[in-house]
């Protein structure tokens, strides 16, 4: 289905923040990117990763990519980092053009990728060394920084010890004490928390609340965790398919809703889509009911007075005898926000950190 | 937004603001290749023992083979007469050569380490040159073959003096240097080929077959093991091409007779027409990195 999906007066409201705004730190435009569709042997089908992105970043901004796996997020960060080259489209960062000026780029910007990009033979203090070296700075500078980033992070005491001894928190801290180093005014962190536990997920969030509030530092980050998006970022875009679908402030996108969420799961069997079509055309009928749309489990109604429509819907059904499997009421949240511009309902595919060790090639 | 109100109770860290005037800056090609070199090497130091176990083989080797080929080499080489040197003379720059070329095939898998763990996304995130990055390993891997290659000599000294091995030495500690210096350019040159495929295939086990299909055939038809009298002629008409020949010959001179300028020049060329080639096929692949 189409990813940017049409309705009147719902629809995110694209203008904010982007445009012909000074101010953005980050501006991207008519971002491709196409993977593969080479030659040779073994070579796979293009896929296309990222169809036209655009968005922008002001100075100062915790700005967020809300996505599922395999919805473009690690794409974009790590082409605005310039890590992967773009098919197409135009990015700037910190005024420098990426195509001309990408060393540029990489001297303000820091960067924690997906995979903890840590030396594990190296002790922290050596990893984080080695790194400010790699920015120029003089070597003084080097050791007093490194110092100062060990504390912030919380690893000064185990500083001397290698970091394959770390657990998967501090490793975390190492790395995105790597991106800090050579003092960045972008900060990009490509799912910063995924495969953490939520007391480090806690202490990261902290940390980078800090780095934002303390620093003025701009922030980009990108998620698979609707909570993660909503308590961190000032702004968000909602990525699905290679396309932003939706863009604004965590309470904008949960405001677009107006309304309570009822959501409503069929049982899945032979019947499935003739109820739901039934049960569709049922609940549109309710006066209350301001929208009403099918997802891949059943519908999903947003409606004034939940509780209430909630009964009418549960007796109407039951009067026409279609079967239900599951009802909820809820106030609008970011999943609402996200089927209602995809209409799939976000699932987290949580990945074990082991998975992400030597045998797998790195998720896009 | 509990969080928030809990951060605000806790102590506050110390604030990370740029002093004035620093900021990170482009600088010395020089520089970034020695910390990137000195990364490797430090790594290395984290683990004697992988640097004891890849003695190990050439030790074997020497003590062993030798031995046991030395009866047979002498009556082959000689028809009977008295060599004035044993057969691991003959050898030891054939050892040698085999341990640099067996570390050259490995020196990919680092590579490969580095891009599944994410460590080199730091590199390729940093201002470095990308070259910095390909050039520092190589030197810390021309490094560590120069140490090996010094310490298969050592080792083959010490028995000289305890065994009585008789190994000439002909051009003394010079001639042994300049050995040391031809066997880990060569391992340079040789390392391109596995940073290549590990490159391209981002995959340890591709990487091992390839190297590893290749360094005994590269050995054997070569005149690393055997002059080139006693070789067969289909493995001398191969040998005539095979790099590795050009090493073992200039080596073996430097150590059973002289310097022979004409050998040492040929190896020389070799070395860097293998290396042209192979490092160019790595630095391709280095740059179709994030394509």
């Amino acid at each position: 289905m189409a990813s940017k999906q049409q309705e009147p007066g719902a629809g995110a409201d694209q203008s904010n923040g982007t445009g012909g705004d000074g101010a953005a730190i980050i501006a991207v435009q008519d971002l491709v990117k196409v993977y593969g569709g080479g030659h040779g042997p073994g070579r796979q089908e293009p896929v296309r990763a990222l169809a036209g992105l655009g968005f922008s970043v002001k100075a100062g901004e915790f700005f967020g990519f809300l996505g599922p796996n395999g919805s473009g997020k690690t794409t974009s960060i790590r082409i605005i980092t310039t890590l992967l080259a773009k098919t197409s489209g135009t990015v700037r960062v910190a005024g420098y053009d990426l195509e001309r000026e990408p060393e540029a780029i990489r001297r303000v910007i820091g960067y924690t990728g997906q995979s903890i990009g840590v030396d594990g033979e190296l002790t922290g203090r050596e990893n984080l060394t080695l790194l400010g070296r790699l920015y120029h700075l003089p070597a003084a500078t080097v050791k007093t920084r490194v110092e100062e980033v060990l504390t912030v992070l919380d690893l000064t005491e185990a500083a001397n010890r290698p970091a394959y001894t770390y657990s998967g928190g501090m490793r975390r801290r190492l790395d995105l004490g790597s991106g800090l180093l050579h003092y960045p005014r972008i900060l990009f962190l490509d799912e910063p928390t995924t495969g953490l536990d939520p007391q480090t997920r806690n202490a990261v969030w902290e940390y980078l609340r800090h780095l934002h509030k303390e620093q003025d530092m701009t922030i980009f980050l990108t998620t698979q965790y609707m909570e993660e998006a909503d308590q961190l970022c000032q702004r968000l875009a909602i990525i699905d398919k290679g396309q932003i679908v939706a863009e604004g402030t965590p309470a904008q996108l949960k405001a677009e809703i107006g309304a309570d969420v009822i959501t409503v799961r069929i049982p899945r069997d032979a019947a499935f889509e003739n109820a739901r079509d039934r049960a569709l055309a049922l609940v549109r009928g309710i006066p209350t009911v301001k929208r009403a749309a099918v997802f891949d489990e059943g519908i999903s109604v947003h409606a004034e007075n939940g509780g209430a429509t909630l009964l009418d819907i549960v007796r109407m059904m039951d009067a026409e005898n279609l079967p239900i499997h599951h009802v909820a009421l809820s106030h609008p949240s970011l999943d609402e926000v996200f089927l209602q511009h995809t209409g799939r309902a976000m699932r987290v595919e949580e990945v074990k950190p082991m998975s992400r060790m030597p045998f797998n090639r790195r998720r896009r | 937004m509990a969080a928030q109100t809990h951060m605000a109770t806790q102590a506050q860290p110390p604030r990370l603001v740029a002093p004035e005037g620093v900021s990170a800056a482009s600088g010395s090609m020089f520089a970034e290749i020695l910390w990137v070199a000195g990364r490797s090497l430090r790594k290395l130091t984290r683990n004697p023992m992988v640097l004891f176990f890849s003695l190990m083989t050439p030790v074997i080797w020497l003590v062993l083979f030798s031995q046991m080929f030395a009866k047979l080499f002498a009556q082959g080489a000689s028809g009977g007469v008295a060599l004035p040197y044993d057969y691991v003379a003959v050898m030891l720059p054939g050892v040698a050569t085999m341990t640099t070329i067996q570390s050259a095939s490995q020196s990919g898998f680092g590579m490969v380490a580095d891009i599944e763990s994410g460590f080199m996304d730091k590199f390729f995130v940093s201002p470095i040159r990308r070259s910095s990055v390909l050039s520092g390993k190589l030197l810390a891997d021309g490094l560590r073959m120069a140490a090996q290659a010094t310490l298969i000599l050592l080792i083959a000294f010490f028995f000289k003096l305890v065994a009585g091995w008789r190994i000439p030495f002909a051009t003394g500690i010079l001639g042994a240097a300049l050995l040391v210096v031809l066997t880990a350019a060569f391992g340079v040159a040789f390392s391109g080929l596995s940073n290549a495929v590990a490159l391209r295939t981002k995959n340890t086990e591709a990487t091992m077959m390839v190297s590893f299909s290749l360094t005994f055939p590269l050995l054997f038809l070569s005149t690393a093991m055997l002059p080139k009298g006693l070789l067969p002629g289909w493995v001398q008409a191969f040998s005539a091409v095979n790099p590795v020949s050009y090493l073992a010959d200039a080596s073996r001179d430097l150590i059973l007779t002289g310097y022979d300028w004409a050998e040492v020049g040929s190896a020389a060329v070799a070395i860097v027409i293998l290396g042209a080639i192979l490092n160019g096929f790595a630095v391709s692949a280095f740059r179709a990195q994030g394509k």
